[in-house]
């Protein structure tokens, strides 16, 4: 009899201890598995090159717009007030080195891109002298009508005041949607809202959402969305991004 | 008595009424008219308008428009000619000839725009002058009340046989007359008036998106003769830069010029609204009229409610 206790003791243990280390293997493949898949505090999904769906976190590395019979890489373009995406008028730039100079061509800034989840606000000054932006995480500034804009996202939005949330960006089977309402250009010492939705959440005119496309293998995406400016000297032009690179995870 | 003339501890009842018809109409009329929201936009458009409602910032903005007119004038006299035709300048360089082509109209239009401000100068001063917007429908609802309260304390003390508030009455009266010469309405108003009247060519979406334009063939016209056709000259004749010096000082200056006249193109766009509300609201030159009728008014009819009636009246049929 005591011995059948003890041996049942034995067994016991014997199948907590295996039960402990079944555990820990799974905790360690979860662990693994991070790398794929996460649930966020929000609930949402994040996603790594290797993923299909969820929330891209990390920077969208820019390519350099490039000249050529048709323009390449990353660019920005403006329609004029009164004018749709489809027809313009375009813009023209006189300072850009694009053969339509109502192509502004972009070149990565020294954060490589535009990241999501957090914010990349500009230096203080933003400006200098003479209205040209100083940020340069996102974009290196860029001459448009003979003086430099960038573009910073922020925590609140510069125009309205009002808070915005992080860019967020999410692949969904290698189509990318999102929202970048923090993403103001600044341009001749003035604050522009560049994002879409607008932070009271509307759509106004030639405002286009995000949209893009992912390659989980790679990394590459595009990236496209247009916000018309609201307000001051530029209300009523429409802002055209293209986005174009690899993406990074965070 | 008949016909509404009741008499009560010696004065008359109608008069307060009327007076307390009157109260209740100058109280209400900012709401009738969306004072509370109007007034308040007008505060919004006089301080953002007031950076470039002065002679300085005028007589600047005339001399960036001489100082564009000059590289227009050097780029058909000496760029354009050292290029080709007009027909190979415009293939060639399209938004430099753009700019060529259109200053002319341009400016007319834009010095016309200046002259418009500035002759209302003295306008715009004026009404910054008087008291806050924000604040006048509080000069219509404060005195109306208060008319109003003291005259239907006046007629209940009348029906207790006791005599009206007159004074308290004529005193707000007098208070409603002095107000518009007090605020200098009677030259202000009018004013006001003249100048909502004048900018209201100005402020349109039709006449903001025009200006944007003007900017955009400036701007364009300026990056082109300073990226492409002034190089192209100087590879054409030698020399330099500075052998176009119209266009190098146009060049200069363009930062600080697109900086200050587009935050006039804003300020434009961002009161247009501001602009709709303060023209919605009656004419400028009725507005001392509004103090000064219900003054005299009120006084008149306060001193007829104080006269004693016959004081003899007949027996009430019972």
């Amino acid at each position: 009899m005591t011995t059948s206790r003890s041996y049942r003791r034995t067994l016991l243990f014997g199948l907590v201890v295996v039960f402990a280390l079944l555990a820990a293997s799974c905790s360690s493949d979860s662990d693994t598995d991070d790398s794929s898949s996460d649930t966020t505090a929000g609930g949402s999904t994040e996603t790594t090159a290797a993923g299909a769906s969820g929330d891209l976190v990390g920077t969208f590395g820019i390519d350099p717009g490039a000249d050529g019979t048709d323009v390449t890489g990353s660019y920005f373009r403006m329609v004029q007030s009164g004018g749709t995406l489809a027809d313009g008028p375009f813009v023209p730039n006189g300072d850009s080195t694009a053969t339509d100079q109502t192509y502004t061509l972009l070149e990565p800034g020294t954060g490589g891109g535009l990241t999501t989840g957090q914010f990349q606000p500009g230096p203080d000054p933003l400006f200098d002298a003479d209205g040209n932006a100083l940020a340069d995480a996102i974009i290196a500034p860029v001459t448009f009508f003979g003086v430099s804009f960038a573009i910073t996202t922020s925590e609140t939005d510069p125009e309205t005041g009002d808070p915005v949330a992080e860019v967020t960006i999410t692949n969904e089977d290698g189509t990318l949607t999102g929202q970048t309402t923090a993403v103001t250009a600044a341009y001749g010492g003035q604050e522009f809202n560049q994002g879409v939705p607008k932070p009271d959440g509307s759509l106004p005119g030639e405002s286009a959402e995000v949209s893009g496309t992912y390659d989980a293998e790679t990394g590459d995406y595009t990236l496209d969305w247009s916000s018309q400016i609201v307000g001051g000297s530029f209300d009523g032009f429409t802002g055209v991004w293209h986005l174009e690179g690899t993406f990074a995870e965070a | 008595m008949t016909g509404g003339t009741q008499q009560a501890g010696g004065a008359r009842r109608w008069p307060l009424v009327v007076i307390l018809v009157l109260g209740v109409g100058l109280a209400l009329a900012p709401a009738a008219f969306q004072m509370f929201t109007r007034a308040p936009q007008g505060e919004t458009m006089i301080k953002e308008f007031r950076p470039f409602m002065n002679e300085q910032t005028i007589t600047d903005f005339r001399a960036y428009l001489d100082e564009i007119g000059a590289a227009r004038d050097e780029t058909t006299g000496a760029l354009q000619p050292a290029l080709g035709d007009p027909a190979q300048f415009a293939a060639d360089y399209p938004q430099a000839a753009a700019f060529v082509e259109q200053w002319d109209a341009i400016d007319a239009d834009m010095s016309d725009m200046l002259d418009t401000i500035d002759a209302n100068r003295d306008e715009f001063d004026g009404i910054s002058s008087l008291p806050p917007f924000a604040l006048f429908p509080w000069f219509f609802v404060i005195p109306g009340a208060l008319i109003a309260v003291f005259a239907g304390v006046s007629l209940v003390r009348t029906r207790r046989s006791r005599r009206p508030l007159t004074v308290v009455l004529v005193v707000l009266g007098v208070g409603l007359l002095l107000a518009p010469a007090m605020f200098q309405m009677f030259t202000r108003a009018p004013g006001g008036g003249r100048m909502i009247d004048d900018f209201a060519s100005l402020m349109t979406r039709d006449r903001v998106t025009q200006i944007q334009g003007y900017f955009i063939t400036i701007g364009g016209g300026e990056g082109q003769l300073r990226t492409a056709v002034v190089p192209a000259a100087v590879d054409q004749n030698g020399g330099n830069a500075a052998d176009y010096p119209a266009t190098a000082q146009l060049s200069d200056d363009w930062p600080q010029l697109l900086s200050e006249m587009s935050d006039m193109v804003g300020a434009m766009a961002d009161n247009l609204d501001n602009y709709a509300a303060v023209a919605a609201l009656p004419p400028f030159p009725l507005f001392p009229w509004f103090f000064v009728v219900p003054g005299v008014a009120v006084i008149a009819l306060a001193l007829v409610a104080r006269r004693s009636p016959d004081p003899h009246p007949p027996l009430e049929e019972t």
